[in-house]
This record gives structure tokens, sequence and C-alpha cells, in this order.
């Protein structure tokens, strides 16, 4: 029982990463231990009137301290409002929930894409399998943005010693294009057994998926959904199956294997 | 000495007046992983069709002011998944099972309660004769006549309590309430959803894809607690009122306006654990004012004159 936890945070930090874009750091969080890379925490956003929690990718945590680090992007009235909560405020977050990624095996390289705010989970996911022991050189980090300004924390990044190759469509820093682009030129370079992560935008996620059965590669992507509840009791974050059906993002998902769900 | 939270509903003891709504707690399992179920004085289950349903492609809900919108369109695994999947789950919890159970016919809800005699754990059915978001739901729901001979059929046919759910988008809901006390209702459970809409002011379509969908949450429960003040006072039979409870005080002005016990449904998605909190301060709402249980309480709304 009690695999997932509704408790008060407090808000130790809020980090300002420029051009909508912020680091929040919570604790204690009783499960941080338990926290898988791909999972998420709903956040009941104080003072904003929204009526639904929001829902964001664990970043980074600290178990030690019991924290969680959340990035996010202000789009709309709920991120607004958590861009402006106080350290010292008290903060309620369910979770941890949903699905993680499965790891790659020693023998494969991991090509992880990240796409504007679908990084924090890459994040995660690329800090424990350098943790786990493998090897950085063997850890291929894409990340996409329109522009310099998307990519957020690239030195945090880097100082995991994964392989960064940042891309940004308008060409102000990196690769000069699509995030995805850059994953087709590298892959066609032969780096040998891959396996693909990603996490971004939706038209981003279906080149890659598609990418992924064009070339036979075998991978995980994280999607995303509006959810209302979060644990799988609304069914209203559903999206369509391949085999038929629907399935609930955010118990089922949000990470799928490539190909499992019409994106 | 602790108060009794402990009801009865149609001679079946509940532990404590608190059930989760149908269609907010799907069929136990997920809330099982937040909370323990026994804690809970009952569950009703996700409406079940005698087929399977996938609902309504998505979106199938949209957040509103204080509440949310929703057209899922009865997706549940039908009723022969549920019982050879669903149902044993719930078997080790110490909590009242209701299974709620819809159809397109009379013969349907028939049928339905008929293959659910044999199952022991389901205590009561509840009939849903009100789920805005399917074409014939609405019939029975909104037509005295129909309401009274479905329940009546039902109850030839299931040996336990049944309870009928009670649609708010009619004209009169104590007419629905009399004629489904004349059918032979044990007790009725109300409300369900309100109809409403929402559109999305750059491509101008519905944020729903059945164009309206059903209104829930807070901003539905001072509709909901007129409702049951209204049939409180028209029939004998107990009622469960449902509609935007969130916290212990909405749970006793429920309570005062005539119910025995009450549902949460949409609290749930925003709190999972609102149910045991609610416990815990309703325990010390009745015990700061000497009250030794919730029952009393039913009914004891003061009016003006
Ligand atoms: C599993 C999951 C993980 C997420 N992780 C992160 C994260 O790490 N960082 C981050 O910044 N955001 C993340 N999000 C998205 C985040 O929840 C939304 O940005 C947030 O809900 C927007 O809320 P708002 O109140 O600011 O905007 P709203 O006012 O609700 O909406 C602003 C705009 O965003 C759209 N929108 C709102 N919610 C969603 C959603 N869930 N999916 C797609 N579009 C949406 C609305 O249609 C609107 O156009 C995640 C979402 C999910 C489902
Ligand atoms: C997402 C959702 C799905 C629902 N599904 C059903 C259902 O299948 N059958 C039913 O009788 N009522 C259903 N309801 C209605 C609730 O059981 C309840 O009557 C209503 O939401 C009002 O209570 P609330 O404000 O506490 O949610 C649903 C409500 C919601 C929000
Ligand atoms: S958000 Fe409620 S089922 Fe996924």
């Amino acid at each position: 029982m009690s695999g997932i936890v509704e408790e008060y945070t407090m808000v130790i930090r809020v980090f300002d990463l420029k051009r909508g874009y912020f680091r929040l750091t919570l604790a204690p969080f009783s499960k941080v231990r338990s926290i898988r890379p791909g999972q998420f925490i709903h956040v009941k956003v104080p003072n904003c009137g929204v009526y639904f929690r929001r829902a964001f990718s664990v970043y980074d945590v600290d178990r030690q301290n019991r924290s969680i680090d959340i990035v996010f992007k202000v789009l709309g009235r709920g991120t607004a409002a958590l861009a402006r909560v106080c350290r010292g405020e008290s903060m309620n977050i369910l979770g941890p929930l949903g699905s993680g990624f499965t790891m790659p095996s020693r023998r494969e390289t991991a090509v992880l894409v990240a796409g504007g705010i679908g990084m924090p989970p890459m994040y995660l996911l690329a800090r424990c399998l350098v943790e786990k022991g493998f090897n950085p050189e063997k850890i291929l980090f894409f990340y996409g943005g329109n522009e310099r300004g998307d990519l957020v924390d690239l030195a945090r990044i880097r100082k995991l010693g994964t392989k960064v190759i940042p891309a940004t469509v308008d060409g102000s820093y990196g690769f000069k294009g699509m995030v995805t682009d850059a994953v087709a030129e590298a892959l066609a370079a032969g780096p040998g057994r891959v396996r693909m992560y990603a996490c971004g935008p939706e038209p981003m996620l279906r080149t890659i998926d598609e990418m992924a059965k064009l070339k036979e590669i075998p991978g995980q992507v994280s999607l995303e959904a509006p959810m209302p509840c979060g644990i799988g009791i609304c069914l209203g974050c559903i999206k369509p199956l391949r085999e038929g059906g629907y399935t609930r993002v955010c118990r089922d998902g949000p990470v799928y294997e490539m190909g499992k769900v019409i994106i | 000495m602790t108060p009794d939270l402990s009801v009865e509903i149609a001679g079946t003891k509940f532990n404590n007046p608190i059930l989760t709504a149908s269609g907010t707690c799907g069929y136990g399992e997920e809330l099982a992983d937040v909370f323990n179920l026994s804690e809970l004085g009952g569950i009703v289950t996700k409406t079940i069709t005698l087929m399977p349903r996938a609902g309504h492609p998505p979106p199938r809900i949209a957040e509103a002011s204080a509440g949310m919108l929703n057209a899922i369109g009865l997706a549940n695994v039908g009723v022969d998944r549920f019982i050879e999947e669903k149902l044993p789950f719930l078997e080790k919890y110490d909590t009242r099972v209701v299974v709620n159970i819809a159809g397109w016919r009379m013969k349907d809800y028939v049928d339905l309660a008929a293959r659910l005699t044999d199952c022991q754990r389901a205590d009561m059915v509840e009939l849903n004769f009100s789920c805005p978001n399917v074409e014939m739901g609405m019939e029975i729901a909104t037509n005295a006549a129909l309401a009274e001979k479905a329940v009546a059929a039902v109850k030839k046919v299931f040996p336990r309590p049944v309870i009928a759910k009670l649609s708010p988008n009619v004209t009169d809901i104590a007419e629905i309430a009399r004629a489904c006390e004349a059918g032979g209702a044990d007790a009725l459970s109300l409300i369900n959803t309100l109809v409403g809409m929402a559109v999305d002011i750059e491509t101008y379509y519905p944020r729903l894809t059945n164009n309206t969908g059903g209104l829930s949450g807070p901003a539905i429960k001072p509709v909901a607690l007129a409702m049951v003040h209204k049939v409180y006072q028209a029939v004998e039979i107990p009622i469960i009122g449902i509609g935007g409870i969130a916290d212990y005080g909405d749970v006793i002005e429920f309570f005062l306006c005539g119910a025995a016990a009450v549902q949460i449904g949409t609290s749930l998605f925003v709190e999972p654990t609102a149910p045991i909190k609610i416990m815990k301060d309703l325990k010390k709402y009745l015990s700061e004012r000497g009250l030794r249980n919730i029952r009393e309480l039913t009914g004891q709304v003061r009016t003006y004159q």
C-alpha cells in the first residue's frame, strides 16, 4: 500500500533560469528514494484559482535532503503562479506518479532526446545512468529548442560528463535546425547498438517514434496530456493505442515503448 | 468518547458516511495506492455496462471555475470483466461496494442487476439514470413513469438494496424522486453532473469532443444542496448527497439538508486523501459539539418561515 503520498513540502529555492524558465526545489518529500527517472509529481499551485493540480516531471532529487527539483516554463495561470511562490511557502504535492524509463544495456548507446520543457526527465535519466556506472561517453544528450534561451541548465547537464548536442531552430546555438535532424545525422553515422529515449513536444516525439520504427531502434517516449487526477481515476488523460483502445497517460505512462501509442 | 460516524442505509451498515462517487474512483485499485480503502464507508464503482466501452475520444475533460466538465462517455470494462477481474480486488477491504450500472434500455438494467445478483461483494447497486454524456441516458432520468418502471424491474431481480441516482437536469427532481420511491428504490443518490459547455476562443470549437459535458466539483455544491433539501421533503427513503464535497463542512451541510450519507467525487482528483481528512475533521466537529453520532444531523436544517 501507499506507494503514492500526498504531502506538504516547503519551497526551498526558486531559481530564475531566465526567459520564463524556473527551477524549484521542494523538500522534504518522504518518497524521494523511490523516484525513478520519468516519473512526475502533481502540484497544487497555491493562490491562482486554477482547480486542477499541475504535473511536473522530476528533474533532480537529493536523497540526503529529501528534496525534489522541477524545472518549468511559464505557460499559463498555474505556472505563472508557481513562478511567484516564495522560499518557505508550503506546497502540497502528490507523487511519485507514473511509470519510469527502463535502463539500457551496457552494450547500447543511450540516445536521449530532449525538446524544450521535455528536458527535466532526460536529465534525471542521464544522471541515474551515470550514477549506476553507465559510461557517460555512451550517452548522447540531444537538447533542442527554438533558440538559445530555451536550453536551460546546459552547464549542469554537461557536468554529468555525457556528450551534449544542443540544437536550436534559429541556429543561435549548436546544431542549426530541428533536434530530430541532429539525431538523424548522428544515427546515420552508425553509433552501434542504440536505445532512444525522448521527451518533448508532440511533433518531435512523433518524428522520433517514426525514426525508431524505421530504423528498428528500441526505446521509450514520455508523453504529456492534461491531467486532472494524475493517479488513474478520472480517465481524462487518455491517448489512443496502436493496438486499439485508450491508455491513461498518468498511470499506464507517461513513459511508453516506441510505437505503442498513436502520438 | 469518539463520536460514531457509522450510518445505516436500507438496513445495510456503513462504517462511516463517506463513499467515493461513481466514475471518480475507478474500481478502487488506484486509490488503494494512496490510502487503505477500508477507511471508506463505501466505494461506488465506475458505471458498468453490459459491453465494454472505450468512451469518447479526447479531449473529454476540461477545467472549469471551481470544478470541471467531463464527457468520459461511460468508459468501462463491461460487466463480465468487472466481475472476473475487478470485483475480486475489493474482497479484502472492509468497506461497502456499490456497483453503479447503466444501460440504453430498461432490459439492460435488469440484465446487469441479474448478473450481479450472485456477486455477494456487490452490496448494493446504484442505477445511473442520469449520465448526460450518452444519447439515451437521459430518457429514464427525465421521465418519471419510466424511472419508476425501471426501478421496479431491477428490484424484481436484485435481492439487495437498490439506489436510484438522480440527474439534476430535470424540471422537478422531487417528481422523479417520488417515482423512484414508488418503484421500490431503497435509497436515492443525488446529484449527478449538470450539463455544461466550454469553448476555445481561438478555434471556436468546444473544449470537449462531445461538445457538452457534465459539470462537477465545488461549483455545483449549492445546486446539489438545494436539490437534496427538496427531495428530503418529498420522500421517506434515505438520501445520499453528492456534489462538490471537499471538506467536513460540506458533509455537515448535506446532512443538515437531509442526507444520510454522502459521496465524494471530483475532489478526489485534486486531493485523493480528502476522505481521510474529512473523517478526522467530522469526528472533531461532532465531539466539540457533544454530538454522539452523525446520524442525528440528518434533516436538521432550520428554515426561515
Ligand atoms: C507528465 C507531465 C509532466 C510534465 N512535466 C513538465 C515539466 O517538467 N516542466 C513544465 O514546464 N511542464 C511540464 N508539464 C506541463 C505542465 O503541467 C503544463 O505546462 C502546465 O499544466 C501548464 O499549466 P498552466 O496553468 O501554466 O497553463 P494553463 O493555463 O493551464 O495552460 C497554458 C497553455 O498550456 C496548455 N496546457 C496546459 N496543460 C497542459 C498539458 N498538461 N499538456 C499540454 N499542454 C498543456 C494549455 O492548453 C494552454 O495553451 C508536464 C505535464 C505532464 C502531463
Ligand atoms: C470524470 C467523472 C466521471 C463520472 N462518471 C460517472 C459515472 O460513470 N457514473 C455516474 O453515475 N456518475 C459519474 N460521475 C458523476 C459523479 O459520480 C458525481 O455524481 C458528480 O461528479 C457530482 O459530484 P462531485 O461534484 O463530488 O464530483 C462522474 C463524474 C466525473 C467528474
Ligand atoms: S489524469 Fe486522471 S486518469 Fe490520468
